[in-house]
């Protein structure tokens, strides 16, 4: 028979509180907690090993005067690294090789990528060969592209080169003006990263909901409506994800531009803040003040990362 | 039991993660054991310079023929001096040390002045092996605090590449220019015998060692980039050579390039300065006749390549066996071998009468013409050589100049930046 007050409310009473000591945790709750701890103990020491310690470490050096061949360590030199990034010269232009390189990288690989997967999304001949072709580049390593680009873009011997002459254009200097060379390393990189935007959004597509699609169609909606309307919000998740992978993967870049410029042409014009952060570290053998940029460079990303979530969370809630 | 199978798995699991981890932690190298200084395994990290790794094999298979018990692994270090320097970094901060590397000549300074290299003057002595022999302006160039770092290895020159046929066409001498003022007279005459398309000088650009080639052009014209450890590139006439340099530039009579010797040798160009290293690939590649000269600017012309040198953080066994090795690298028979297949210039004082090598540069006038030149050299500035980053960092003025920005001002900041490089990294050091 229920109590009264459970009749009244509806709601089961649960059982009374315990009096006494708590009760020994039962064999069964400590397998449990073993078991989380075997899953999770192994990657949280790699964790530690080889991310969290050596940031930390990065952080510390940042406050450092260092030569990385030096076994006498650092020399502390509190927040002059910082102040000397704030005033120097080249921190404009590396700042703005940098927001230029992945801007263009997440958009248009984004932009290009979805266009793709909407083409070979249909029932085509041969979509399989091209999609293998298209995602290939993705797994080829940056500096293999990057030398096999060269013969792209040479002014001398070049593919583009060749295609110019035939229609009697000039060929621009790919390696020695500076607007060039960034488009060069930037238009190489897209070309790369194509694969993996493509990939991602293919799927999303193949695992839409067919019966929204069928009710466009029966509704009379026009392609672009049904494109805007019906299949850009079911990819949303999928675009919020490749806009912080592939931006993240873009400012990271570095195998590519080494192999094509190292960061030149006139010294900076094809040069991120990541090849900086290798320039002073390992050219310059100032250590202290790589890691000074490496850690700036980390927290614009943390912040960046920061707003691309909330935007996110703000759009799926509203 | 089926139960204990998966915590076992788990447990397992955890096991090997952690194992891995710590074996990632001890790095994936194996350290050399050394034996006791008679014999052992030997790590030569190299980028075989001028494409040499056969060559660097040969010679190998020979020091091991003649050395039993000694066993040599020859090691792709990079693809350029720059990256063996960046690996050998790496090494000093994991601790597994090469027993030898291929140090360039802007790479062994730093490791030389943090202690990182062996100096070798105590070991070659010690092992009875003399080092007169060695050509003195190579053998001093890794001398520091009166020590040497490093002995002689592929040493290189800039050398003056010129195509006959344009060069006849332009109604010029069979020769290259005695000035840079009278290459400034044949430009024009070049520009109009090669057309548009092509050009009369091909250059590295300022990524790819311009600042090497450059000290000729300002050498000849009385400039120099630092005295001792003073930068001097804003003196008058280091910005007269700049101001040459751009308007050689600003006439279309120079191009800039990744590897100049590629364009040479495709009859892109009708002359070139490039390495003494790069004489074995022209001659493959280039399908027309082409002479050799001396750099413009009598005595004007920059050593450059590199040495081989031996960590300092070795035991003492591991550097006996090291020496041993480096000494054998570069004896006459070897510096013959080596020179021979690619360009680079002999080390040997005695290579020169070695009856091989006579009778290869009878054969070969344009590396007789290399080597003659060897006398014509002298030591690089400080400024590109010995402190940090003065390569890339007079390459981008170099690159700026040539883009058209104000000479005494591009070279004035850069002066700046490498006086702010000597006063914090070199002097406290010294």
């Amino acid at each position: 028979m229920q109590p009264a007050a459970e009749v009244a409310t509806g709601v089961r009473a649960g059982p009374p509180p315990p009096v006494g000591p708590p009760p020994r945790r039962s064999g069964t709750d400590r397998r449990e907690w073993l078991l989380a701890a075997a899953l999770l103990l192994p990657n949280l020491a790699l964790l530690t090993l080889f991310v969290y310690r050596p940031l930390i470490d990065n952080f510390r050096l940042s406050f450092t005067d260092y030569n990385i061949s030096s076994p006498t360590g650092a020399t502390p030199v509190g927040t002059a690294n910082y102040v000397e990034w704030l005033g120097r010269d080249d921190t404009r232009t590396i700042l703005g090789n940098t927001v230029v390189f992945t801007f263009a990288t997440v958009l248009i690989s984004m932009v290009l990528g979805l266009a793709l997967a909407l083409l070979l999304d249909q029932k085509l001949r041969g979509r399989n060969v091209v999609r293998s072709l298209v995602f290939a580049p993705f797994v080829v390593s940056g500096a293999a592209i990057g030398v096999a680009f060269q013969f792209v873009f040479d002014p001398s011997f070049g593919l583009i080169r060749d295609l110019l002459t035939r229609v009697g254009a000039s060929t621009p200097d790919f390696f020695q003006d500076t607007g060039w060379a960034l488009f060069m390393v930037t238009t190489t990189y897209i070309w790369k990263n194509l694969g993996y935007t493509f990939v991602i959004y293919l799927a999303a597509l193949q695992g839409r909901r067919i019966d929204l699609d069928e009710a466009a169609e029966i509704d009379g909606a026009s392609p672009w409506t049904h494109f805007r309307r019906v299949l850009l919000p079911q990819l949303r998740p999928t675009t919020f994800f490749l806009s912080i992978t592939v931006l993240l993967n873009s400012v990271q870049v570095f195998d590519l531009i080494y192999a094509q410029t190292r960061g030149g042409p006139v010294g900076t014009g094809t040069t991120t803040l990541v090849f900086q952060v290798y320039q002073e570290t390992f050219v310059n053998m100032r250590a202290g003040y790589g890691a000074t940029v490496a850690t700036i460079m980390f927290l614009i990303l943390l912040a960046i990362t920061f707003v691309q979530v909330r935007v996110m969370d703000r759009g799926s809630t509203a | 039991m089926n139960d204990l199978t998966r915590r076992g798995f788990l447990g397992l699991a955890g096991a090997a993660g952690v194992a891995a981890g710590l074996a990632a932690c001890a790095g994936s190298g194996s350290s050399p054991t050394s034996s006791a200084g008679g014999g052992g395994p030997i790590q030569f990290w190299s980028n075989h310079p001028g494409t040499s790794k056969d060559t660097e094999t040969k010679i190998i298979e020979a020091f091991q023929k003649a050395n039993p018990g000694f066993t040599v692994s020859l090691i792709d270090g990079g693809k350029n001096y720059e990256e063996v320097a960046q690996k050998f970094n790496a090494a000093l901060a994991g601790g597994q040390l090469p027993d030898v590397i291929v140090a360039s000549d802007v790479t062994w300074f730093n490791f030389a002045l943090n202690k990182q290299l062996a100096p070798l003057d105590d070991l070659l002595a010690a092992a009875g092996l003399k080092t007169d022999d060695y050509v003195d302006a190579l053998y001093n160039d890794y001398t520091f605090n009166g020590k040497h770092y490093a002995l002689p290895f592929a040493r290189s020159t800039p050398l003056f590449y010129y195509n006959k046929a344009i060069w006849s066409a332009a109604g010029l001498p069979d020769r290259g220019p005695a000035t840079w003022a009278e290459f400034k007279e044949w430009a024009p005459k070049l520009a109009a015998v090669v057309g548009a398309d092509k050009v009369p000088l091909q250059m590295a650009d300022g990524s790819n060692y311009l600042d090497w080639y450059f000290q000729n052009m300002a050498w000849s014209m009385g400039g120099q980039l630092s005295k001792e450890w003073t930068a001097t590139a804003s003196d008058p006439k280091t910005v007269a050579a700049g101001t040459f340099l751009q308007e050689l530039a600003k006439n279309k009579w120079v191009k800039f390039s990744k590897s100049p010797d590629a364009e040479f040798s495709a009859g892109i160009a009708a002359c070139a300065l490039q390495s003494t290293g790069t004489l074995g690939g022209i001659t493959k590649n280039a399908k027309f006749d082409f002479g050799t000269a001396f750099l413009p600017g009598d005595g004007a012309c920059p050593t450059g390549g590199a040495g081989v040198a031996i960590p300092a953080g070795l035991s003492d066994e591991r550097k006996k066996n090291a020496v041993k090795f480096i000494e054998y690298l570069t004896n006459v028979e070897s510096t013959v071998t080596f020179t021979q297949a690619t360009g680079y210039m002999p080390v040997r004082k005695s290579a020169l009468n070695n009856d091989a090598e006579k009778a290869f540069l009878e054969k070969n006038p344009r590396a007789k013409v290399a080597v003659q030149q060897l006398a014509k050299t002298r030591s690089q500035d400080n400024a590109r050589v010995l402190v940090p980053g003065g390569g890339a960092r007079i390459g981008k003025a170099l690159d700026q100049i040539v883009q058209g920005q104000d000479v005494a001002t591009v070279f004035a900041a850069l002066d700046k930046e490498t006086q702010a490089a000597i006063d914090s990294q070199i002097k406290p050091k010294l």
